[in-house]
């Protein structure tokens, strides 16, 4: 209560320190939510890509696929090591999606149980049903996103490409890909791949032999990366083989930035904060030059004399950090929801995140006071009680 | 018994490197236990300077001669410390200062309670003991009043409440009427004696009122850094004038 009586004592200065600290606090909370949300994103990548190896001509993430066609599978699959390949039709849900935060929205048409139970990264119907060898028509499943941004329902008809397609699930949230992914049949997918290729192309392929990409399953004792090597001399130059290692490396590089920047935004809110908090208790311990005068001769030692410039100043910095987690939650909230409309949900701030940030804020403000409190308690009673 | 004896008490301020003050030039003083003794002696004398030291605030200079000896019954606390000096302070010594020296953000019993928490004492033991302080100095009603919501007065006898609320064996008064009119001079003077007679207190205080310094049991006179009369103890009165020490 007497601390917060002696922040009252100094209010304007105490605001504006509480503010400079609270903003870089606040920064802190938002670049901290979107890492979160990236993290998660990229760490489910990584756990889906971890076991097996994905064949394509011309890479994914442009979300630019040449055709790749099912004869290729029946090649692969005489590679040694091979224990399943499956074709998958991957593209953008929409043609003008230009580059967003996170993952595209896309169309995923694949066979149903084509993995052989050899997937390890599950995904779960909230509601409804996941896509069965039965389903041969137009039957999509929705990621928790996709499904909300289009306000889909089991039993709803949403259009995918011009095309009417009949929800017959939608998916527990995963926090990465299949969250804004809609999963048709492979026929479906194939037709609405077709529409999307060149005409002189379109008359030339086979529809029911397109693919985009191929997922093969290692044999058990049989790492990706082997296969990988065995695939890419089986196939030639023209493919791409990518297995989890190359997708660590190229999206490692995000995570990478993103705890940089993290880390950027953590040290210049540790400067800021840091030196206007010094300063603020430099000159609160002046003020209170003649009190602490008084305190040292009643008998305070020299050590409570710091403890209570340090508290103090631990204070202003929880203060500060409540203030910026406050803040920080408001303005995350607000992003997302604005962005849920086009699936932009950005920013995931959790328990930890807050945690840090307040413990951060305030280990910083004691600190701050070190230099201040150390000051305070070198003073001497006698000439601090003459001190007007 | 003596309290309180110090031999051989120097203390020289730095102004800078050249310019020095010697403020007590070797000072031998001996204080009984239970004393009422004034200080007087004209501004410059070095009487604050002795009660800082007497009070633990400041150690004496370690000489180049003789070594200063400060005995606190019978205890040498010359080269203690600053942590063992504040623990003393904090258990065995009360102060009053001519300026009162209340904390302004904290209330009467607030600011008694400080040398509550210093000594040690704490929770309900320490209320109890804070609010008897200031029924003792006759100012219970106003325990929840700011320094700035009372009269002089009022504050120097907070300051009196916060320093005997430990029952220190010694109070040291530095002027503690200078800031006062001479009714509330009395008030004050009364208090000290007041302790001093019924809990046997020992209370040094320096002053320039000689009424006040009349009303004490001794008066110990300095001059230039040293004292010039150490004026009669009470028992040595009693037993007819016979001066304890030599004068200086
Ligand atoms: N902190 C200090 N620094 C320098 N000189 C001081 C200091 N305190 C006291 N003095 C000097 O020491 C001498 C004695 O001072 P003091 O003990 O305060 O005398 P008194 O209380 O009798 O007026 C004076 O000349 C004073 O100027
Ligand atoms: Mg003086």
């Amino acid at each position: 209560m007497r601390l917060l009586r002696d922040l009252g004592r100094r209010k304007l200065r105490s605001f504006l320190t509480i503010t400079g600290i609270a903003i870089g606090i606040m920064a802190l909370v938002v670049f901290g939510s979107m890492a979160n949300k990236m993290n998660a994103l990229i760490n489910g990548g990584s756990k889906y890509y971890a076991d097996k190896d994905v064949v394509s001509i011309g890479s994914m993430f442009s979300g630019n696929f040449q055709p790749l066609s099912l004869s290729d599978v029946e090649k692969i699959k005489l590679v040694d090591g091979v224990a399943v390949a499956t074709p998958a039709i991957d593209m953008l849900l929409d043609d003008s999606t230009t580059a967003t935060m996170g993952t595209p929205e896309m169309i995923s048409g694949s066979i149903a149980g084509g993995d052989q139970g050899l997937e390890n990264f599950k995904v779960y119907a909230a509601s409804g049903r996941l896509l069965t060898k039965d389903d041969t028509g137009n039957q999509v499943v929705l990621g928790s996103d996709l499904a909300r941004k289009m306000n889909a329902s089991v039993g709803s008809t949403v259009t995918l490409r011009s095309t009417q397609f009949q929800v017959v699930g939608i998916l527990e949230p995963t926090l990465t890909a299949p969250d804004k992914s809609a999963m048709v049949p492979l026929g479906a997918a194939q037709q609405l791949f077709l529409k999307t290729l060149p005409p002189m192309l379109q008359n030339a392929v086979n529809v029911n032999e397109l693919a985009t990409s191929i997922i093969v399953y290692p044999n058990k004792g049989v790492s990706p990366e082997t296969l990988k090597t065995r695939l890419e001399a089986a196939l030639g130059k023209s493919y791409t083989v990518m297995d989890g290692k190359d997708f660590d490396a190229m999206l490692g590089s995000i995570s990478t930035i993103f705890s940089l920047v993290l880390t950027g935004v953590a040290m210049l809110s540790l400067l800021v904060g840091g030196l206007s908090t010094i300063n603020t208790m430099a000159m609160s311990v002046a003020e209170r030059t003649r009190e602490i005068g008084i305190k040292r001769a009643i008998g305070a030692s020299r050590w409570r004399i710091r403890r209570e410039v340090v508290l103090e100043s631990a204070a202003i910095g929880l203060m500060a950090g409540l203030i910026g987690l406050a803040i920080g939650a408001v303005m995350t909230t607000v992003f997302n929801d604005l962005g849920r409309p086009s699936g932009n949900v950005l920013f995931d701030l959790t328990l930890g995140t807050a945690l840090t940030a307040v413990v951060f804020a305030t280990g910083l403000g004691a600190v701050a006071g070190f230099v201040p409190a150390w000051h305070a308690s070198r003073l001497d009673p006698v000439t601090a009680l003459r001190y007007e | 018994m003596e309290i309180l004896e110090g031999r051989n008490l120097r203390k020289t301020y730095k102004l800078s490197r050249k310019n020095t003050v010697e403020a007590l030039k070797g000072v031998e003083i001996s204080i009984g236990q239970g004393e009422m003794v004034a200080i007087m002696g004209p501004s410059g004398s070095g009487k604050s300077t002795l009660m800082h030291i007497l009070g633990l605030l400041h150690a004496p200079d370690p000489n180049h001669g003789p070594a200063p000896e400060l005995f606190l019954a019978g205890q040498n606390v010359a080269a203690l410390s600053d942590n063992d000096r504040t623990k003393l302070r904090a258990r065995r010594m009360g102060f009053v200062f001519q300026d009162f020296n209340l904390v302004p953000t904290l209330t009467a019993i607030e600011n008694v309670l400080l040398a509550c928490d210093y000594a040690g004492i704490k929770g309900g033991a320490a209320k109890t003991a804070a609010l008897e302080a200031l029924g003792l100095v006759g100012l219970a009603d106003r325990a929840n009043h700011k320094p700035s919501e009372l009269s002089g007065g009022e504050q120097q006898r907070v300051a009196i409440a916060r320093a005997l609320v430990n029952k220190p064996e010694i109070i040291l008064a530095d002027e503690p009427t200078g800031n006062l009119d001479s009714e509330r001079s009395a008030e004050v003077l009364a208090l000290l004696r007041q302790f001093n007679r019924e809990h046997g207190q020992t209370i040094v205080l320096v002053t320039h009122d000689s009424e006040v310094g009349e009303a004490c049991d001794r008066i110990i006179r300095m001059r230039d850094g040293r004292i010039r009369d150490h004026g009669l103890q009470a028992s040595a009165r009693a037993l007819g004038g016979q001066p304890v020490a030599a004068s200086a």
